[in-house]
């Protein structure tokens, strides 16, 4: 009973997450034949950001590969899927010590390994299933506006996106298991989200921006080479592995 | 991590020892080194004023909170990582009260009784229902003494063979208080071991085998209620009408009892209009003849045989500050 509760709580966050990603990427494909007829035109408009006006050479380049890419990867799984790996991590534990609910979490005699463990899958869950699923869909709407992309270099492309979110979403639970203010904790990824935005938009520190990791350059790589980027890859699991041994180390620990 | 069972070596059924526990919270020392030995079968009550460690200790028992040093066993199964193998064996109800109030009662007692046998949540069950708890309403509607029952209700429900109950009669209606009571009381009498905190002494004297009373972190006394009885019996409390003459007093009453008195004054305490002069006494009749007989100040009020938790406190353990 207990079990199906949290279940259905993570199924509904889930949903909603991932219904606004495919809503975003169905307006998003069914705009692509617009947007090519007018490729030209909003080059000229992003030439004042330089980083911009590179975008839309690629775009222009690689046609509607580029497109996809950073329409679900760069800009819709990267803006929700932050956001919901900082929201849902921030509350995981903090927000039980908060409310004054971490004692009866903990009195059960079950570990305390156990308990965090099953915190970080479903959270983890939440954050990736619908990045998977909602780029399974993409042939299917491409399909649409006569257009096709292949399935299995599309689904590394997520891979690799669910690994960038699922870093954010480490270090954020690892601050989480150590604090007692979710919003805050919440708050201040957030602004770190925003900030690395920013400067990614700026040539001269675009380079510093956490977003480069998963950028549409990134995933053009990843989309044409049909492999991860295997340092890239590699750092980013370590980072994971990381949090998650910190957490645990510090969650083993804490007081109720 | 599998638990760790390592049974006791001895031939009577384990109960709880600790040997040495202690805990600081940055600079503030909780608990000092407490050593404990509980039988089982018995109802032990832990006293003590607030901050004076109980709930750390029972925390620490339960593994919720781990000691800076000292050894604990529960049932025979020591006291080591984060617990989880002590917590099979024992259930603890906690003296903070915060549950899901999203959820409905008996949804609430299957969550807090995840990881036990089916069994467990079917006593629960049965001692809620006992308790008069609604099972189908939510736990926010819930009064705050029905929050307290719900917990313990869930801390008896598992078939262990310790329950630590931190202060399980917070918040009851008397009815409801004596109910718990009884509970606890048969669960000693079936051969269980219940550790409680509590602040009511005579709640503890009903119900008790043994008292254990904290300050400072530390054990100050371990008495049984016979030998607490015997202290009453030999105790008088007397309340003069004399704002800020406490010395005056008990210079007045010293002489009126005269030099050959077995009466001993053993405090004397000042409040904003009453002096309170506590006397030790084996026998109190010949301390009330020899106060009848004498003239001086006549008190407002006499009362013989009784002590509260902080006149004990103050007069036998000669705690001040409380």
């Amino acid at each position: 009973m207990t079990l199906s509760r949290n279940v259905r709580n993570a199924l509904f966050t889930g949903l909603g997450y991932f219904i606004a990603l495919e809503l975003m990427l169905i307006a998003a494909i069914l705009f692509w034949p617009s947007f090519e007829e007018n490729t030209a035109a909003l080059k000229v408009l992003a030439s004042p950001l330089p980083v911009l006006r590179e975008m839309f050479t690629e775009l222009e380049q690689k046609g509607v590969s580029a497109y996809v890419l950073s329409q679900h990867f760069f800009k819709g799984c990267n803006v929700l899927g932050c956001a919901a790996a900082a929201l849902i991590a921030a509350n995981a534990i903090a927000a039980e010590a908060q409310r004054g609910t971490l004692e009866i979490f903990l009195l059960r005699p079950l570990s305390r390994r156990r308990l965090l463990l099953e915190r970080w899958l479903t959270g983890a869950i939440q954050v990736s299933v619908p990045v998977l699923l909602t780029t399974l869909t993409i042939p299917l709407f491409l399909s649409q506006v006569d257009e096709s992309l292949a399935l299995g270099p599309l689904m590394l492309c997520a891979v690799h996106q669910c690994l960038f979110l699922l870093s954010l979403f480490s270090v954020t639970f690892l601050f989480s298991t150590m604090g007692r203010a979710p919003l805050h904790l919440a708050f201040a990824v957030l602004v770190f989200i925003i900030f690395n935005f920013s400067i990614y938009m700026v040539k001269t520190v675009t380079h510093m921006s956490v977003f480069r990791l998963a950028d549409m350059e990134t995933f053009l790589e990843i989309y044409e080479k049909g492999a991860l980027p295997l340092g890239v890859t590699a750092g980013i699991l370590v980072l994971i592995g990381g949090c998650l041994w910190g957490s645990l180390s510090v969650f083993e620990r804490r007081v109720p | 991590m599998p638990p760790t069972l390592k049974p006791n070596p001895s031939t009577k059924p384990p109960g709880i020892t600790a040997r040495g526990l202690r805990r600081t919270f940055g600079s503030i020392c909780a608990v000092a080194g407490v050593d404990l030995d509980i039988e089982p079968g018995t109802v032990t009550g832990i006293l003590g004023p607030n901050g004076s460690g109980k709930s750390t200790t029972l925390r620490m028992l339960n593994g919720l909170v781990r000691p800076d040093s000292g050894t604990a066993s529960v049932a025979g199964v020591q006291l080591v990582g984060d617990g989880t193998a002590v917590r099979r064996v024992a259930t603890f109800a906690p003296g903070e009260i915060a549950l899901y109030g999203e959820m409905f009662g008996d949804e609430h007692l299957a969550w807090l009784l995840r990881g036990r046998p089916k069994a467990a949540f079917t006593k629960a069950q049965a001692i809620a229902e006992q308790l008069g708890l609604p099972p189908k309403k939510k736990v926010h509607a819930y009064s705050h003494g029905m929050k307290r029952q719900l917990l313990f209700a869930a801390a008896m429900g598992p078939d262990v063979p310790v329950r630590i109950l931190d202060e399980p009669t917070e918040g009851l209606d008397p009815a409801k208080r004596q109910e718990v009571l009884e509970m606890i009381g048969g669960e000693a009498r079936a051969g269980g071991l219940v550790l409680l905190s509590s602040h009511h002494l005579s709640e503890v004297q009903a119900v008790c085998q043994r008292m254990v009373f904290f300050h400072g972190g530390s054990v100050i006394a371990d008495e049984s209620p016979n030998d607490l009885n015997r202290r009453a019996r030999r105790s008088a409390t007397m309340v003069y009408e004399s704002p800020g003459q406490a010395s005056g007093v008990a210079a007045a009453l010293q002489q009126q009892l005269g030099p050959d008195s077995k009466a001993v004054i053993a405090s004397v305490t000042q409040d904003k209009n009453n002096v309170l002069v506590q006397i030790a006494t084996d026998d109190p009749r010949p301390f009330l003849a020899e106060l009848a007989a004498q003239s001086g100040p006549a008190p407002l009020s006499l009362e013989l045989g009784k002590l509260s938790l902080v006149d004990l406190y103050r007069t036998v353990y000669g705690v001040t500050g409380l």
